[in-house]
Formats: structure tokens, C-alpha cells, sequence
């Protein structure tokens, strides 16, 4: 909620421009009444048809002002509103891009997208809300009040006391609702949950008969929404008819006061009453304005969280003067992701001179993408120190450091945009040529050039309509056209089929000759011509050297040896799917 | 009726273009129409049958709460006239205290009451979807996305009960307001009423010039909304290019590009919807003044009481402002029951078919399989599977292998019959498949799928996932036949640690070995093991490897293997290609053949020069 305000306090002019607007909108109307009094008082009392006429026409003028008021309230509160959660959004996004990947991972990307998409737009109701009724809400009551003890200050005893019940009730309301609101949201978070979990295991469900139990889960979930459901409406059962019915007793009470007064007074005391039920109507929207309060502040908590996110990486406030020539070099490095009791790398030593190829193998989970990360600084070290050509890559400009290094991923990323857009990521500038040329390296040229509009073939959110050979080959594109010192290949030839790996990794080595390259594989036949492999195993480098001396003294490096290429022949063991 | 309108779900991501929920603050937003309105509520009333025991009795005290509406001001003028006249009002005044008291048991037992009934209708709904939705065949689920349906378990089913009850209740009242204040008016003065007339006549031609220009303003907001949407699902799923690339400040611009554009639009569309209110408001404001003026000159002239003018104000208010509300409810009604539409639309799907009336129970399988002329087809005009033949006799370990898309998956789609075959038959012990009770014969296989469906309950739970009674032992054991013991022990908790996001936390080798633990304890005579070692590493494969081949002794098993190097020990290998199988025999019998197999197997084992 704080964060709401804040937000509301940059466009406070705006904000305050909408409420002053609402007040005249409010008033207008609140003012009718008391005109009406004056009708029937002075006109239809004395029979005064032009003092009738004459009240009628202010009141006409205040409807029409009431109508300027509105206008002008529904201008300034609806672009107010959106202003700020576009503000709002902007800031989400720009904080997002600033955060390392650490923080990322903590609050899924799932959940960053839709605090972004779905969070801002129930704030931006709220906030829109707040302009509309929840101002209004209480100018209407007090106003009323105050007209009605303005006009006939007999009633003042009875409005205070009938405002104290309401306010009371309100508050009594407000006290129990809110928190069993906030459970209802909880139970509605855990049956989505346990739907996601059943539509997504579903084949698993099936095969292993496992309906009943899935059922129960299910019904245990929808069960627990109903009775929070149930609870939570309740409590607006009992308290809004108790204040529809505190206000209706106002009404009979002023009549029967009334009844001993002067008839004179007949206009200002149907006013009343006429004022009443703009209270009571007004009061009838306090449930509304609950709901959508306890929405706002979830959605708000959930949009803070990001907000108040420090990014786990410092940026060097003076950073290094640094021009990357290629050499890494890891020093007693250990690596612990966040929340993980276990490093996912153990005192990893070793340098790769610039130009060098260096291969790194070892099985699922041993650390070797954990590795590469922290070239580029996704990650940092937790101990030790990785460095580039001599300085400490915490020491170097980030956008320098990553402007030195080509990242091709495992999942090939793929944005939006044509098929050049997306090369052009790895540099704005290239030429046609230069495009051509990585894609040729790449193999992805061929594939190109089929489709009717080549180049220029826009490509669906995510590159949706490529397969995923295809995608990883504009991966590499992109990443050559980068024209990088360090090149980090991670495991990104599996969708490729053999001959084609053959050819990308031969263009590779033909053409980045002068490039660092790391190069992740699952497949020995593929690092085996690497100048140097690192051999992982559970975050520990077992080995560190060419094929021929791994082989004579590294034994995890033997055994994946014998497991891929066993009593064959020499050779490789690449997957053939497609 | 204040029932809750709790419609946002934290959905899935995946879904940025899902129109927002039209709550109230959305006046004209565009509505999903339904297609058969009446069908579909006769639907609703015999899908409710049994669960809405007093919902008729609800529906009677929202009309009896509507009476208090219509007679207060009729009183209250009454009292006002003999206040004029200086007349005592008791007993008047004791009749609208009366009638506000029971206004107020009214509301609260409507209120409290329908909480109950409403929710527990809602759980009936959901519960009956959910199970029809459990029988359905996979095909159904295979077709769907994930969100859209699990938006149907939550957003619709909620919708029929908050909105649907709701709003039928609140267009009962205010039909009944209208009608019963409109002929009281007639009945007390033809004049004023034609007078609150206009103004109801001003509001709805309002109404509709407005929702005219916000429909297709909505529209655009939607489209454009979409539009931000996907760019920043993209680009923050991709985060990691995006900081690679160093393209931060160029998202940014971006993103800002697309924001400033969803700011200008939504700002129009809001404006436009927000006018309606106020200058309804506006509109009743005046009629409330010609009221006042008219009356007030005919109360100067002797021909109304000003007891009438006190009751005329009061109705031209109530009178006015159902109008206004009606268009906006019966448009949430209509989404409401295209929502309930959408529901039955899962209740109608053909459920997986039942047991034949003689079916086979399936005591002791055997597991002797034989698929005589078998075709098949997702889609009926493209078949997946053309005239396959193969006899495979209990206790033979088969291995399926091929390109991408040759076929392989579906073979085991139609042994557990998760899809039935269009053509020919599969016979299990000598009899077709369909002639079994579908209990006994899933439970004739263990299988282990290439998507690791761990569930976020403690592992032993999960490895005996399926089953009730289960020894601890047994789990243990299970595990250890998988290779999964040590790790587990590792755990934690051991067997007793809750797994989270799906078991996320584990290796993906890891997470194979529990479902291959999980298959071991059904100890069944069947076991498909689905490319369990397709993204696992080769010392992991192994493991796993050595885990198969423990758990396949005696028993007829499917192997779907990427690397051909897994299969190389089977019993009869079998190659598919354009869903035919193109060549079958032993490892040795195919290299001989010297066709298709030797070839990838040579390519894959690096022998090719």
C-alpha cells in the first residue's frame, strides 16, 4: 500500500486536480437536496410558483457544474491512473533488467511476468478506484451528515450517534474481512496450484491409475477455497445489512423527531431523508472498495518485493581500463548458488591462454554451465577469483567484460523479429556480408535461404516456428557475429544431427582460430581435439589437459571415454535426432 | 448478493493476451457472447440438481428484499404528509420501522445463507469438472493448452456461481423494482412518471452511444496489451541473452515504446467506459430537478400532497438506477454463461470409453503381446502408424528406435491406451486390448515417461505414487533396484523430504532414477521405459542403464532409446520409419542386413569416415 501512495505522491497535482473535481462532482449532487427543501419550504409553502422556478434553475446550474466536475474528474483520474501504472511497469522493467541472475532465479522469471502484466493492472484499478469511489465514499457521508445537522441542528445527537454505529460497523468490517480475504486469495493460489500440477502430470496420473488420488488432492483444494470463501463472505453478510439497517433507523428517527417540529420545516426534513439514502448508498459500496483493497495491497506486496530486490552483483564504481585479449583464468574458485548447501563448484583452478580451445566434459549437474556463467559474470564467485587477461572480471565494466564474450546457450534463445533482427543482436552494425558469412559458418544459411522471404523471415515470439536445430544454428550466428574474444559454447549442438555438428564445429575451429573457446559437451568425440579438457565431476575438476594425457592419468575422464566409445572403435557418439 | 468477485487468478504465465476479468470497474469491455443462453442455463439447473437445496428460497427473499425498496418511500411520503399536516405519524413511523427491520433479516439470512449455497455449488461444479476431466483421454489434454484449461477449474467455475447467482438474483430485484415503483408511480401521479421517464429514456440512449465507442476502444487495448505483454515474457525469459548481449537499454526502449502505446490507448478506453456514470449520474441529477420544479409548481397548485413530492424523489432515484445497472450485469451474465458454456464444453467430451459389460479382468498378464494389422492416427487422415505387424512373446525385451516423428511414442500411446488404435488390433495374452477392464491393464504396465512428473509430496510418496499400503520397505527396496537409494539417503529427510517445484531441486538423472523406482514398485510384467535416458549424461545413463537391465529381467519391456549404444542387447530390435517398421532382428542380425540401422548406428558410433 505504501508503494501505492508513493506513486500517488509523484502526480500528486493530477491526483489532487481528479479528487478536487470528484468534490465539485459530489457536492453537486449532495446540494440538490437542500434546494429541494427550498422548493418545497418557500415555493410550494407560499404558493410561489417563480421562487420555484428560481430554485430549480440553480439547482440546474449546480447539475450542470456537478456534470463539468465530472468530466474533468474522469479526464484527470483515468490518466492518472494509467500514468502510474505505466510508471509503475517502466520501473518493474528497468529494475528487472538491473538484477543479477541470483535474484532472478529466487523470484522465477514465471512470477517476475506476471507481477509486471497482472499486478500493475489491479493497482492501476485501485488506484483508478480510490479517484472514483473511495474519495467519494466518504465526502458523501460526512457532507450528508453535515448538510443534515446544517439544516436542522435538532438531529445533530441522532447523525453523531448513527455515524459513530456506522463507523464502528465499518471498521468491524474492515477488521474481519480483510484478513479472510487475504486467506480466500491464498486457497485460490494453492487450487491453482494443485491444477497446474494435475494438467501438467497428467500422462504420469493416468498410467499409474492414480485418479483417486489426484482427486482427493483436488477436492482437498477446492474444498478449503469454498470454506474461505464462505467465511469471507459471511462477514460481509453480517455487517452490510446491519449498516443498511443503522442508517434506515436514522431515517425513522428523524421522522419521528420531526413529528413535534413545525411544519414549516417540512422541505429541509424530506432533504434529510434524501440524504440518508445517499449515506446509505454510499455505504453499500464499502464491501466493494474492501475487495479490491485487499487485492491491491497483494498485488502491491508482490510488486514491492521486486522493487526492494538488491541486485546480488556490485558494479566496480571505477572500473579497470581493460581491453580483452582472451586469456581466462580461474584461481581457487568455489561456487554456491543461493539457498543451495552444496557448491556447484569446488576450488577450480586452470588458465586458458588466449586463443586456446578449451573443451569441458562431465555428467549432468557436475558443474559445467555453473562454470562458464561466471566468465560473463551471471554469477559471481563465491570464493576465488575468476579473471581476465590478469584483472579480476568484478573489476572490469560489465557491458566492457560481456561486450568481450559470445554466449551461445544450451536452449537457444530466439526473440521476436526478423531472422536478421536477431543476428544483428551480436552486433547492430554488421554488414549484409558479415550476416552471410556467420550463417554459412553456422550451416544455418541453408535453412535461411529456403524460406521465402530468407533473411527478413520474421520470426514468432520465442522463434516458435523454427525447430530446434534451426534455432541453435542462429545462436551460433548471432554469436559469431559478435566478433568475440571469448566464445562459450554450452552444449549447443544437441539438436543437430551429425554431419551437421561435424560441419559447424569445423567452421568453428577454421574460423575462430584466434578466439578463446569454451566448449561444453556431453560428448567426448567432440572435445577430444580441444587444445585443453576440463574434466568435472560433482563441481570438481578432476583433470585438466589434452585427450591423450586425460587418458592416461584422469579416471572419470576414462570411464565417460568407455561409456560413450566403450570396446569400439575410435569415434564419437553423437545422438542422430533431429 | 455482496458475494465475492475474486476472479484473478494467478495464472499462468503463459497467457499474456487472456482478456482481464470484466469486473465492475470495466463497464463495457467486450463481452463473450454465449452461444446457446437458454440450453445452457437449462444445463446449469440440472447440472446443480440436489446442491441448491433453499436456492428458491434465496431467490424469494431477494424478491421479498426488493419489496422494502418499493414501499419506503410510499411510507415515508405518507409520514411526511402527516408531519405537514401536523397529524402524529406513530403509527406510520412503526410501519417503516417495521418494514427496515425486516429488510434487515431479509438481507442477512439472503446473505449468509447464499454464502453456503453458493459456494457449495461452486465446489460441485468444480469437483464434477474435474473428475469428467480426469476420464477424459489424453488426446483431450494433449490438443489443449495447460492455462486455458486450468482458467476453466477456476475463473468459469467461479463466474457460474458468483456471477451467474448474482446477477440473476439482482435482475430479479431490479425487474421487480422497476415494474412494482413504476406502477406505483402510475398509480400515484401519471404526470411524474412520464417525467422520471425521460430521464430513464436519456440514460439508455447514453448507455449505448457510449459502449458503442468502448468496444472497439477495448479492442485495441487488448491488442495492444498482448503486444506488451509477450515482449516482456520474452525478454525476461531470455534475460540471459539480453545481459550476454548487453541489449539491457535496448529492451528498455523498447519495452517503453510498447508501454507509452498501452498508456495512450488505455487512457482513451478508460475515459470513454468512465463517462458512463457520472453522466448517468448527471442525467438522474436533472431528472431529480425537473422532478422537483414540476412537482413543486403542481404541490404550489393544490393538484399533489407534498407527501408525493417527498415519494416521487425517492422513486426517480430507485427508478433510474437499475437501468443503468442492467446493461452492465447482464453483459457480466453473458460472460458468466459463455464461461459455463466453456465447462460444459468439457463435460460433453467423449470420456475414455468404458469397460465392455464382459470385460476381461487381467489377474496374472503374461505380457505376450501381438499387433496384428495396426494403423493409427492422431488426426484421422494422417496416419502415424500404417499396417504394423509384430508378435512379441512374454519376457522379450524390445527396443523401438528412429528418427523424430517415425513413431515411436505412439506405440506406447496405444499400449497403455492412452489413444486407441484406428485400424486392426493389439492383443495382450490373446485377447484384444479393449476387452480388458482398463484398471487391470495399466496396471499391467510400469512405465517410465520421458517427462519426470514428480509431485511436490515427500519421495517415498512420490516413488509410490499410484498406490495405497505400501511398505517402507518395499519403497527402499525399489529404490535400491533403481539406484536411487543413495541418493535419497543423501536427502535432507531422507525418503520423508518433501519435494518442491516438481522436484526441481534434483538432477535430471536424479529425478529419472525416482520415476524409475516408481516403476519398479508397481511390479508389473510390462515395463516401457520412454527415452528415460535422453537428457541424462552418459555416466548416468549407466547407472540408469544398470537399473533397466535388473528391472527388465523376466519381464516383456519397451525400450524408446536416443543412442543406440542402450539398446544394443535387446532381444529384438525394431526400426521405425514413416510410422512402418522398416527393419526388425538383433543387434548382430541388423548390422548384418546391413540397411538403415547399420548405417546410424555407424554414423552414431563415429564409424563413418
Amino acid at each position: 500500500m505504501k508503494l501505492i501512495f508513493s506513486y500517488v505522491r509523484r502526480h500528486l497535482a493530477m491526483f489532487l486536480t481528479a479528487v478536487f473535481f470528484l468534490s465539485i462532482e459530489t457536492f453537486a449532487e449532495l446540494l440538490q437536496p437542500a434546494f429541494m427543501a427550498r422548493i418545497v419550504d418557500d415555493g410550494v409553502a407560499n404558493k410561489s410558483i417563480s421562487q420555484i422556478l428560481f430554485y430549480g434553475a440553480i439547482m440546474l446550474g449546480i447539475a450542470s457544474l456537478g456534470a463539468v466536475g465530472a468530466v474533468m474528474r474522469n479526464l484527470y483520474a483515468s490518466r492518472t491512473s494509467q500514468l502510474i501504472s505505466k510508471e509503475l511497469r517502466g520501473d518493474l522493467y528497468r529494475k528487472v533488467q538491473t538484477l543479477s541472475f541470483e535474484n532472478i532465479d529466487r523470484l522465477s522469471p514465471a512470477s517476475i511476468i506476471t507481477r509486471i502484466t497482472n499486478d500493475v493492472t489491479q493497482i492501476q484499478n485501485f488506484v483508478n478506484g480510490i479517484m472514483r469511489i473511495m474519495m467519494k465514499v466518504p465526502i458523501i457521508c460526512v457532507g450528508s451528515v453535515a448538510l443534515i445537522i446544517i439544516q436542522t441542528p435538532k438531529q445533530f445527537p441522532i447523525m453523531a450517534a448513527i455515524l459513530i454505529i456506522a463507523a464502528i460497523l465499518i471498521l468491524g468490517n474492515m477488521k474481519l474481512g480483510y484478513p479472510r480475504f487475504g486467506i480466500l486469495q491464498k486457497q485460490l493460489d494453492r487450487l491453482n496450484d494443485v491444477s497446474r500440477e494435475f494438467l501438467s502430470s497428467i500422462r504420469v496420473v493416468k498410467a499409474f491409475r492414480a485418479e483417486t488420488e489426484e482427486e482427493k488432492k483436488f477436492t482437498a483444494a477446492a474444498s478449503a477455497f469454498a470454506s474461505a470463501g464462505i467465511s469471507a463472505t459471511r462477514v460481509l453478510a453480517v455487517f452490510s445489512p446491519l449498516i443498511n439497517l443503522t442508517v434506515n433507523l436514522g431515517i425513522v428517527l428523524l421522522l419521528w423527531i420531526s413529528q413535534a417540529q413545525d411544519a414549516s420545516q417540512i422541505g429541509r426534513l424530506m432533504a434529510s431523508v434524501n440524504y440518508m439514502t445517499q449515506v446509505l448508498f454510499a455505504l453499500g459500496m464499502v464491501s466493494n472498495i474492501l475487495n479490491n483493497a485487499v487485492r491491491a495491497a497483494a498485488s502491491s506486496s508482490r510488486v514491492q518485493e521486486i522493487l526492494d530486490e538488491e541486485p546480488a552483483q556490485k558494479f566496480p564504481a571505477r572500473p579497470v581500463a581493460f581491453e580483452a585479449r582472451g586469456e581466462i583464468s580461474f584461481q581457487d574458485v568455489t561456487f554456491t548458488y543461493f539457498g543451495s548447501a552444496r557448491p556447484a563448484l569446488e576450488h577450480i583452478t586452470f588458465t586458458a591462454r588466449a586463443g586456446e580451445t578449451i573443451g569441458i566434459i562431465g555428467p549432468t549437474g557436475s558443474g559445467k554451465t555453473s562454470l562458464v556463467n561466471l566468465v560473463p559474470r551471471f554469477y559471481d564467485a563465491t570464493k576465488g577469483c575468476v579473471c581476465m587477461d590478469g584483472h579480476d572480471v568484478t573489476q572490469i565494466d560489465p557491458n566492457v567484460l560481456r561486450q568481450s564474450i559470445a554466449v551461445v546457450p544450451q536452449k537457444a534463445l530466439l526473440f521476436s523479429g526478423t531472422i536478421a533482427d536477431n543476428l544483428r543482436w551480436g552486433n547492430p552494425n554488421a554488414a549484409e556480408e558479415e550476416i552471410l558469412e556467420a550463417s554459412r559458418i553456422a550451416c544455418a544459411d541453408s535453412f535461411i535461404s529456403q524460406f521465402p522471404e530468407g533473411y527478413h523471415t520474421n520470426l514468432g515470439q520465442g522463434g516458435v516456428n523454427l525447430s530446434g536445430g534451426q534455432k541453435q544454428r542462429l545462436s551460433i550466428a548471432r554469436a559469431l557475429l559478435r566478433r568475440p574474444n571469448i566464445l562459450i559454447l554450452d552444449d549447443c549442438t544437441s539438436a543437430l544431427d551429425a554431419s551437421t555438428e561435424a560441419s559447424v564445429l569445423r567452421g568453428l575451429r577454421e574460423h575462430a582460430s584466434h578466439i578463446t573457446v569454451l566448449l561444453i559437451s556431453q560428448r567426448i568425440s567432440t572435445v577430444m581435439r580441444a587444445d585443453h579438457i576440463l574434466c568435472l565431476e560433482n563441481g570438481n575438476l578432476k583433470g585438466f589437459g589434452s585427450h591423450e594425457e586425460l587418458m592416461r592419468s584422469c579416471a572419470p575422464y576414462q570411464a565417460i571415454y568407455a561409456s560413450q566409445i566403450g570396446g569400439d572403435i575410435h569415434g564419437n557418439e553423437p545422438s542422430f535426432s533431429n | 448478493m455482496a458475494m465475492s468477485h475474486l476472479s484473478q487468478t494467478n495464472g499462468p504465465a503463459g497467457s499474456p493476451g487472456a482478456p482481464a476479468p470484466s469486473g465492475p470497474m470495466r463497464r463495457g469491455a467486450p463481452v463473450v457472447k454465449p452461444k446457446d443462453m437458454k440450453g445452457t442455463l437449462r444445463r446449469l439447473w440440472e447440472l446443480t440438481k440436489g446442491h441448491r437445496k433453499g436456492l428458491t428460497w434465496m431467490l424469494l427473499l431477494s424478491a421479498l428484499a426488493s419489496v422494502s425498496a418499493m414501499l419506503s418511500p410510499l411510507i415515508i411520503g405518507n409520514a411526511v404528509n402527516a408531519i405537514d399536516a401536523g397529524n402524529p405519524a406513530v403509527w406510520i413511523l412503526l410501519l417503516l420501522l417495521a418494514l427496515y427491520l425486516t429488510d434487515w433479516l431479509v438481507r442477512f439470512l439472503q446473505q449468509f445463507f447464499m454464502a453456503s449455497i453458493g459456494q457449495h455449488i461452486i465446489l460441485h461444479i468444480r469437483k464434477t469438472l474435474f473428475s469428467s476431466m480426469e476420464k477424459l483421454p489424453l488426446a483431450f489434454f494433449d490438443k489443449r493448452q495447460h492455462g486455458e484449461l486450468m482458467s476453466r477449474l477456476t475463473n468459469d467455475v467461479d463466474n457460474i456461481s458468483t456471477t451467474i447467482s448474482d446477477s440473476l438474483s439482482q435482475l430479479m430485484i431490479y425487474g421487480f423494482t422497476i415494474l412494482g415503483v413504476f406502477f406505483i408511480m402510475l398509480y400515484e401521479n401519471v404526470i411524474l412518471t412520464g417525467v422520471a421517464l425521460i430521464s430513464v429514456f436519456l440514460v439508455l440512449i447514453l448507455t449505448k452511444t457510449i459502449t458503442r465507442h468502448t468496444r472497439t476502444l477495448f479492442k485495441e487495448q487488448q491488442k495492444i496489451l498482448g503486444q506488451l505483454n509477450g515482449q516482456v515474457e520474452e525478454s525476461i525469459s531470455g534475460l540471459s541473452m539480453v545481459k550476454a548481449y548487453c541489449r539491457e537499454s535496448m529492451m528498455i526502449e523498447e519495452f517503453e515504446e510498447n508501454n507509452e502505446n498501452f498508456r495512450a490507448v488505455a487512457t482513451r478506453a478508460l475515459i470513454w467506459s468512465g463517462y458512463l456514470m457520472p453522466i448517468t449520474n448527471v442525467i438522474n441529477n436533472l431528472g431529480y430537478v425537473a422532478i422537483a420544479v414540476v412537482s413543486g409548481v403542481m404541490a404550489a397548485q393544490g393538484m399533489i400532497s407534498v407527501g408525493l413530492i417527498s415519494s416521487f424523489l425517492l422513486y426517480s432515484k430507485q427508478f433510474t438506477r437499475p437501468f443503468v445497472d442492467i446493461a452492465n450485469i447482464y453483459n457480466n451474465f453473458q460472460t458468466a454463461v459463455a464461461g459455463a458454456e466453456r465447462i460444459f464444453e468439457v463435460l460433453d467430451e467423449q470420456p475414455e470409453p468404458a469397460d465392455k459389460p464382459d470385460a476381461l479382468p487381467l489377474p496374472h498378464p503374461r505380457g505376450h503381446i501381438r499387433f496384428s494389422h495396426v494403423s493409427f492416427g492422431y488426426e484421422p487422415d494422417q496416419l502415424v502408424l500404417k499396417d504394423i505387424n509384430l508378435e512379441i512373446p512374454a519376457g522379450t525385451k524390445v527396443a523401438i528406435v528412429g528418427h523424430t516423428g517415425s513413431g515411436k511414442t505412439t506405440f506406447i500411446n496405444l499400449l497403455t491406451r492412452f489413444y486407441d488404435v484406428t485400424d486392426g488390433s493389439i492383443e495382450l495374452d490373446g485377447h484384444d486390448l479393449r476387452d480388458y477392464k482398463m484398471a487391470d491393464l495399466r496396471n499391467a504396465f510400469g512405465v517410465v515417461l520421458q517427462d519426470t512428473a514428480l509431485f511436490d509430496i515427500p519421495i517415498r510418496d512420490n516413488i509410490s505414487y499410484g498406490k495405497t499400503n505400501v511398505s517402507m520397505d518395499a519403497i527402499v527396496k525399489a529404490a535400491m533396484t533403481a539406484d536411487a537409494d543413495s541418493f535419497i539417503q543423501r536427502q535432507p529427510n531422507g525418503y520423508q523430504t518433501v519435494l518442491t517445484k516438481g522436484g526441481s531441486t534434483l538432477s535430471q538423472g536424479e529425478r529419472q532414477l525416482l520415476t524409475i523406482a516408481r516403476a519398479v514398485l508397481t511390479d508389473a510384467p510390462i515395463l516401457i521405459l520412454d527415452e528415460a535416458t535422453s537428457s541424462v549424461d552418459t555416466m548416468t545413463e549407466q547407472k540408469i542403464r544398470r537399473a533397466m537391465l535388473s528391472i527388465t529381467k523376466g519381464r516383456t519391456s519397451f525400450i524408446i532409446a536416443h543412442r543406440l549404444s542402450t539398446i544394443r542387447d535387446s532381444d529384438l530390435i525394431v526400426l521405425m520409419e514413416n510410422g512402418a517398421i522398416k527393419e526388425r532382428g538383433t543387434h548382430d542380425e541388423l548390422m548384418r542386413q546391413n540397411g538403415t540401422y547399420a548405417q546410424m548406428y555407424r554414423t552414431q558410433m563415429g564409424m563413418e569416415s
